[in-house]
Order: structure tokens, then sequence, then C-alpha cells
């Protein structure tokens, strides 16, 4: 089983902030890489995405992060027909990290499932604080 | 209205839309609406809010239909070459917000999301003396300016 890519594609500085601290966790990560919209036309982002998503030889995921952002809408454009490319939203820390314990155990398409799993399951809340 | 090139996305969807919570929003953009995949992403990408893309004739043709029913809605289009487009063809509007114009080779910079060649601005002069107000503005919760204000090769003589 090969290790799967990964891309990070939001809003800001949040996906090199999100790579940064899950390092500070996980330990050095390597390939992911990260990209931010600011600034950038549909059509450039688009662009941005397809150069990245076109190097990985056996798909990748797109890791972004709110559903109808253009961060989403652009990687399901760019991902589309490249293959086993899986585009998710709403990725947080523990799902990054998720992510990054299971790259090189699981395919793309059973990545992809888990993560949408564990993201659901990660927020979570605090229950019984005193008043 | 609005003319952003990214179409439906963050600064459309949850800025505009819990301020102007729209019962529909048009995507006028003759691309996206002849490509059924994208229309249905398009549609997908605003939760609870009916989503029409539709070509520039389509929305002339439901211009007065829209205007007179109830319930808001907010229209995008690509570019300021489309929104005159449909000027042209009868949609009658008095402000016109530019959201969204992004750098592209030829551009040069108004603000941080306004970029506009020597054609945007020609066609900005075109909609300024048709009546239509050009307000700069990116959320809701920023201060709207006119694009005269921002840049004067605007109002300048071609």
């Amino acid at each position: 089983m090969s290790r799967v890519p990964a891309l990070i594609v939001m809003h800001a500085d949040l996906a090199a902030a999100l790579l940064r601290a899950a390092a500070t966790v996980y330990g050095p990560v390597d390939d992911v890489e990260v990209l931010s919209n600011e600034g950038l036309s549909r059509a450039d982002l688009e662009h941005a995405i397809e150069e990245r998503v076109d190097r990985w030889k056996n798909g990748g995921l797109v890791l972004t992060d709110f559903w109808g952002g253009s961060c989403h809408m652009c990687s399901a454009i760019a991902a589309r027909g490249r293959g086993a490319v899986q585009v998710l939203t709403g990725l947080n820390l523990p799902t990054l990290i998720d992510f990054l314990h299971n790259r090189d155990v699981l395919d793309v398409d059973r990545l992809a499932e888990r993560l949408l799993k564990k993201g659901q399951e990660s927020i979570r809340l605090q229950r019984g604080q005193a008043a | 209205m609005r003319v952003d090139d990214r179409l439906i996305h963050g600064q459309v969807v949850i800025a505009w839309g819990a301020r102007l919570a729209p019962e529909r929003i048009w995507v006028v953009d003759d691309a996206s609406a002849a490509n059924a995949w994208e229309r249905d992403l398009l549609a997908s990408g605003a939760p609870g809010v009916e989503v029409r893309v539709v070509t520039v004739a389509e929305a002339a043709a439901g211009w007065a239909g829209e205007t007179s029913a109830p319930g808001g809605a907010f229209l995008i289009v690509r570019d300021l070459r489309t929104a005159w487009a449909l000027r042209e063809a009868g949609a009658a509007f008095a402000v016109l917000n530019l959201g969204g114009l992004h750098y592209t080779p030829g551009r040069t910079k108004v603000n941080e999301y306004v970029y506009l060649d020597d054609d945007d601005r020609a066609i900005a002069r075109r909609l300024i003396a048709a009546g239509v107000r050009l307000e700069v503005q990116d959320v809701p919760a920023t201060r709207a300016v006119t694009l005269a204000e921002l840049d004067p090769r605007v109002t300048a003589p071609a």
C-alpha cells in the first residue's frame, strides 16, 4: 500500500497553521501540501489545485475547510476526472491527525470514508461541567 | 446583484446569506449553465437556498418575474461583461456590487479583491452612464465604496 498524499486548501493561513499544529502533536509531516485561496480567482485557484493533484500518481485527498466555499468548489472541479482523488470538507485538527496515522495503511477511498466518520465524531460537547 | 468571479463561495453563502437571507440565488453564467455537473455543484454549495444556474438570456427572460416574486433573491455574475450583457438584454438593475474580480494578466489593482483592465473600465463607464451605481464591497461588515471613488480611471475620459 503506498502512502496517500494530501493537499489542504483553506481560507487565509488556516491550512498552514493546521498543518503546523498537527506537526506539534504528530511530529514532522511530509507529503502534505497546503494552499490558501487568498487573492485567487476561481480559475487561478482551480489551476493551483490541478497542478498539485496532477503530480499524484495514484490519487490522493484534497482536504478543505467548509462546504460551499471557494476552496471546496474549486477542489471539486479540479479533482473531477482525475482518478482516485477525493475531496473532503470540514477538516479539523483531530481529523488531520487521524489522516496522518492512517495514510500508509488505507487506500484513498477507504481513508476518505474513515475521515468522514472520524470528523463527525470529533466534535464533542464536554458535559457535566459544574455551573 | 453581485459581480464575483468565484460565483457561489463563502462570502456569498455565509456573510451575505446571513445578512440578506435570500430565498433564491441566481448564478448567471453561460458556461456553468451549459454543464449539468457544474449546475449541480453550484446548487449544492448553498444548502437550504434555491439555486438557479442560468444563461444571460434565461436570466433576462426571468427578470420581471423575479423582481415581483415574494422573498429576496441574490444574483451573481462572474464579470462586468456579463453584467452589461444582462443589462442590454433588459434587466434593469440600479446597484451592482463588485465583490470579487481577481487579478489576471492585464488587470491593474483597485483594491485587494478588485482588479480591472481597460475593457472592464470601459464597461464600468457604460454602466455608470446608464445610471447604475457600482459599489465595491466584499462582505456586509465592510463599508461600500463606489468604484468611481476608488478608481479615478473609471470616471476619467476614455
